[in-house]
């Protein structure tokens, strides 16, 4: 499903964020990716969608090398793999619908049946009632439950989350954790960087810890620490 | 197929909103447009009107040696037959007294008969010559004039078509500079333009390209902006021509009677149709560049 093979990655300022990494993730699979302030999480997921490349190794998702895609195929892979941002991402000048239906939008998607999923993505992550705010009058977890919604959307068979919960509160957080493990539970493979321990140890699932840009350990049913 | 009309709908949609958002670039862009393109219109007509009257002029006569009313009429013959053998003499051509004052008469009184009026033809019967190469007129000229058994005068109306030639370069000269030059505003007001519409929705194109739109759907707006500012632009252009052409073109007709001005309808249409055409590729051009550039798509 996402398989990683000898992947390193050196931005152009000569930071090493990913050092000969290997992993393999199976469909359906729902797996914690842990680690340091820095140590290479943002990178790797950044991988997964081609929104970087690495200078060597191969990224494979749904079996296709992403890393040799021509440009015209990398918007197909885009959307399969759907992606909450650490930093959100989301548009100050649009609602909260109207970011979750942007998705929809510029893929040309959007039309009468595919607006009740953007209903049903709002509902998900609670956030029906502010569907006509702007996300500068939302509270951090609000426009946090927004970047979800929006990356729920479009039901991507993939769902990558960077810091999902970095925001939240303890109770939303857990609701945060329940969403994705339903949407898991639908059929989806869920990669979530966390820097969340409570989450981690209670729910002893898949944990890929990186440090430094190296995996340092892949276990099934860890906990945050080793 | 619905896929498809959402796009196109969505392009559409996306490109007018960004006029509207930016529409003092957009106006500014449009009248840069218009302003280039009534010039080229202007240019052309200008340089239509030179090449006709250098054509109409050059298709009367080179030279004309006039004949003394006592010159041997064989002598006349022969040296026409020498005349039509030399190297760059297109065509000699003999018109009497009598065609002289036909002409004459055509010309400036109409019907009426001015030997009535003056008694004698006052004309005299010349020698014309049509030149495929005029280099050669002047010494020709010159040797004509030294016949002076044979012939009155000579006159070289060349000089006037010389001249217009060199205007008509001198212009097609400037007016080629000054289009390169305007073409070259317009596109990189057009570029502008657009580069500043791209720099607006940078946060959106970012998202766009993330969640999977593709480049051309991230593009499309952007260039049918930029065709859209041209097509205006071109339009006003357009429409001034046209008016120029029914109010004005008249008026300096009557006045300068012998201007040849290229005032038919299909002239105006077929210059019409190529201003909006240039427009339509200056502006989808101009953003295409700057879609490339600061778009990376
Ligand atoms: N665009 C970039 N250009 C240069 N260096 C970068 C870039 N993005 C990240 N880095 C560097 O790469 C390393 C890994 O960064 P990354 O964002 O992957 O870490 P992370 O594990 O996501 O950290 P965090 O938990 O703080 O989000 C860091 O040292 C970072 O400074
Ligand atoms: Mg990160």
């Amino acid at each position: 499903m996402i398989v990683l093979q000898n992947v390193t990655k050196v931005y152009p300022n000569g930071t090493r964020a990913l050092d000969d990494v290997s992993l393999q993730i199976d469909e359906r699979e729902f797996v914690f990716l842990v680690g340091p302030s820095g140590a290479g999480k943002t990178t790797l997921i950044r991988l997964i969608n081609r929104d970087t490349s690495p200078d060597s190794g191969n990224v494979f998702v749904e079996n296709t090398d992403v890393t040799r895609i021509s440009r015209r195929e990398v918007p197909k892979l885009r959307r399969r793999v759907g992606v909450i941002y650490q930093d959100y991402k989301l548009l100050p000048g649009l609602s909260v619908r109207q970011n979750v239906e942007f998705v929809l939008k510029s893929t040309g998607e959007f039309n009468g049946r595919t607006s009740r999923w953007v209903d049903e993505a709002l509902a998900l992550v609670q956030l029906s009632d502010r569907a006509d705010h702007h996300p500068h009058e939302l509270s951090g977890g609000e426009q946090q439950r927004t970047a979800i919604a929006r990356a729920i959307v479009r039901r991507c068979p993939i769902l990558v989350a960077d810091e999902p919960t970095g925001n939240l509160d303890h109770a939303t957080s857990w609701d945060t954790i329940q969403l994705l493990v339903r949407i898991n539970a639908l059929g989806a493979t869920v990669l979530m960087a966390t820097h969340n321990r409570e989450i981690v140890d209670t729910m002893r699932r898949r944990v890929i810890e990186i440090a430094n840009g190296k995996v340092v350990r892949d276990e099934l049913g860890g906990g945050y620490d080793g | 197929m619905t896929a498809k009309l959402n796009v196109l709908r969505y392009v559409l949609g996306a490109a007018m909103l960004g006029l509207w958002r930016n529409r003092t670039m957009t106006l500014g862009a449009v009248v840069t447009t218009a302003v280039m393109l009534v010039t080229l219109a202007a240019f052309l007509a200008i340089n239509d009107t030179l090449n006709e009257m250098v054509t109409a002029l050059g298709r009367k006569s080179n030279l004309i040696a006039y004949v003394r009313d006592d010159a041997r009429p064989s002598r006349v013959t022969e040296i026409m037959q020498d005349l039509e053998q030399r190297p760059g003499v297109g065509e000699v051509v003999f018109v009497t007294k009598e065609d002289a004052l036909r002409i004459f008469q055509e010309r400036f009184f109409d019907q009426r008969d001015v030997i009535d009026i003056l008694q004698a033809n006052p004309l005299p019967a010349s020698v014309e010559l049509r030149m495929d190469d005029p280099a050669v007129l002047p010494a020709l000229a010159d040797e004509l004039r030294g016949m002076t058994a044979v012939f009155e005068s000579v006159a070289v109306p060349l000089d006037v078509v010389e001249r217009l030639v060199s205007i008509s370069n001198v212009s097609r000269a400037a007016g080629t500079a000054m289009i390169v030059a305007l073409t070259a505003v317009a596109l990189f007001v057009i570029a502008n333009t657009i580069r500043i519409a791209v720099y607006a929705r940078r946060q959106e194109i970012e998202i766009m390209k993330l969640v999977g739109a593709t480049d051309w759907f991230v593009r499309g707006p952007f260039i049918i902006e930029g065709a859209f500012i041209g097509l205006v632009g071109a339009t006003l252009a357009a429409v001034a021509l046209v008016v120029m052409y029914l109010q004005v073109a008249p008026t300096i007709t009557r006045i300068i009677s012998f201007l040849p001005i290229a005032t038919d309808v299909s002239f105006v249409r077929n210059l019409a149709v190529f201003i909006v055409l240039v427009g339509l590729v200056v502006g989808s051009v101009g953003s295409y560049v700057s879609v490339r550039r600061y778009l990376a798509v």
